[in-house]
């Protein structure tokens, strides 16, 4: 079957393709959710490389669990993003004892320079902040933050992901949102943020 | 916290998430390759486990053990059906032989070694006399 003609199908029917062996399933599920898994591992790490180990190890587990899937008990990307979170944190644990400017890096500077320059140097600015802050976060808040404000998930999902309660979920974003408006609150005039933006 | 505070701080801080969400990253053509080929060997694997479970019932259903080598080594239930019957055949024609068999023990033992047993007999009596 084409991939295309797949296109339409759940995440849950083409993780029982993928069980019965369907190469194409694999390759749009791969297409669908590493760009996720990428995403929300590159946010909570700071490291691209580190990001893909994760995500390769996600998806490893996902591909691992397939067989043994029960349609309609989770849904396939709640359950990737759980996994992932925790490989996450569990190296975020690990980058204790090495310190947190060493571990995160001094934020990437931009590389490609065409129209709109200044606009885009801006936004890179920002987002380099915004990177550097969230590293200073607790874990908690950190993958609570980047689940609802960079991954696009509602409390509910972010409170399934995390295993916690939706109060929970909203007391660690708006901690962390408070903790993020803090630190970034010096450099607002440097980064094109002024009263009336 | 004043209610101004936190609209500022929200609008400040949506510039900046803003900011990182278009700078989502794009999974690269290697890591793709690596996610996939990780697919397709868990894929093969799991049908090569398929496989060998479909022919694990004829394993695993076989006898084990030293009694069931035995077993085999003599051919299976028919025969060993067939060794017991000879078996209790033979301990009841010990114990309770065919009329036919006395004379033909006797004319061979006659014939062959012309020994009385009745002369053994009284040579011996006086062993298992009491006194």
């Amino acid at each position: 079957m084409p991939l295309d003609a797949n296109s339409e199908q759940t995440d849950d029917t083409l993780l029982a393709l993928f069980a019965n062996g369907d190469r194409g399933a694999a390759r749009l599920l791969t297409v669908r959710l590493t760009p996720r898994v990428l995403s929300l591992a590159q946010r909570m790490l700071g490291d691209r490389a580190e990001a893909e180990d994760v995500a390769q190890e996600a998806m490893l587990r996902l591909w691992k669990i397939a067989p043994d899937w029960r349609p309609g008990e989770a849904q396939v990307s709640t359950w990737l993003y759980r996994v992932a979170s925790n490989l996450c944190t569990d190296r975020l644990r690990r980058r204790r004892s090495v310190g947190l400017d060493e571990a995160f890096g001094e934020g990437n500077e931009p590389e490609d320079f065409s129209p709109g320059v200044v606009r885009r140097m801006q936004d890179a600015e920002r987002a380099a902040a915004l990177k550097a802050a969230l590293a200073q976060l607790p874990d908690r808040q950190r993958q609570a933050v980047v689940l609802r404000h960079l991954e696009g998930l509602s409390n509910p999902g972010i409170a399934e992901v995390m295993e916690i309660g939706v109060e929970a979920v909203e007391s660690l974003i708006a901690r962390g949102k408070r903790a993020l408006a803090s630190r970034l609150s010096g450099r607002r005039a440097e980064l094109g943020l002024s009263d009336d933006t | 916290m004043t209610p101004e505070f936190d609209k500022t701080m929200d609008h400040d801080l949506e510039a900046f998430f803003q900011a990182a969400r278009d700078e989502s990253p794009d999974p690269s053509a290697d890591l793709m390759a690596r996610i996939l080929a990780d697919a397709y060997d868990v894929q093969d694997q799991h049908t090569a486990e398929t496989i060998l479970t479909a022919a694990d019932p004829v394993v695993t259903t076989a006898p084990r053990g030293v009694m069931a080598s035995i077993l085999r080594a003599i051919g299976g239930w028919p025969a060993l059906a067939g060794l017991a019957t000879a078996t209790v055949a033979g301990v009841w024609i010990g114990y309770n032989p065919p009329a036919v068999f006395d004379t033909l023990t006797l004319d061979l033992l006659d014939s062959s070694y012309g020994i009385s047993m009745g002369s053994v007999y009284t040579d011996t009596e006086f062993l298992l006399t009491e006194g």
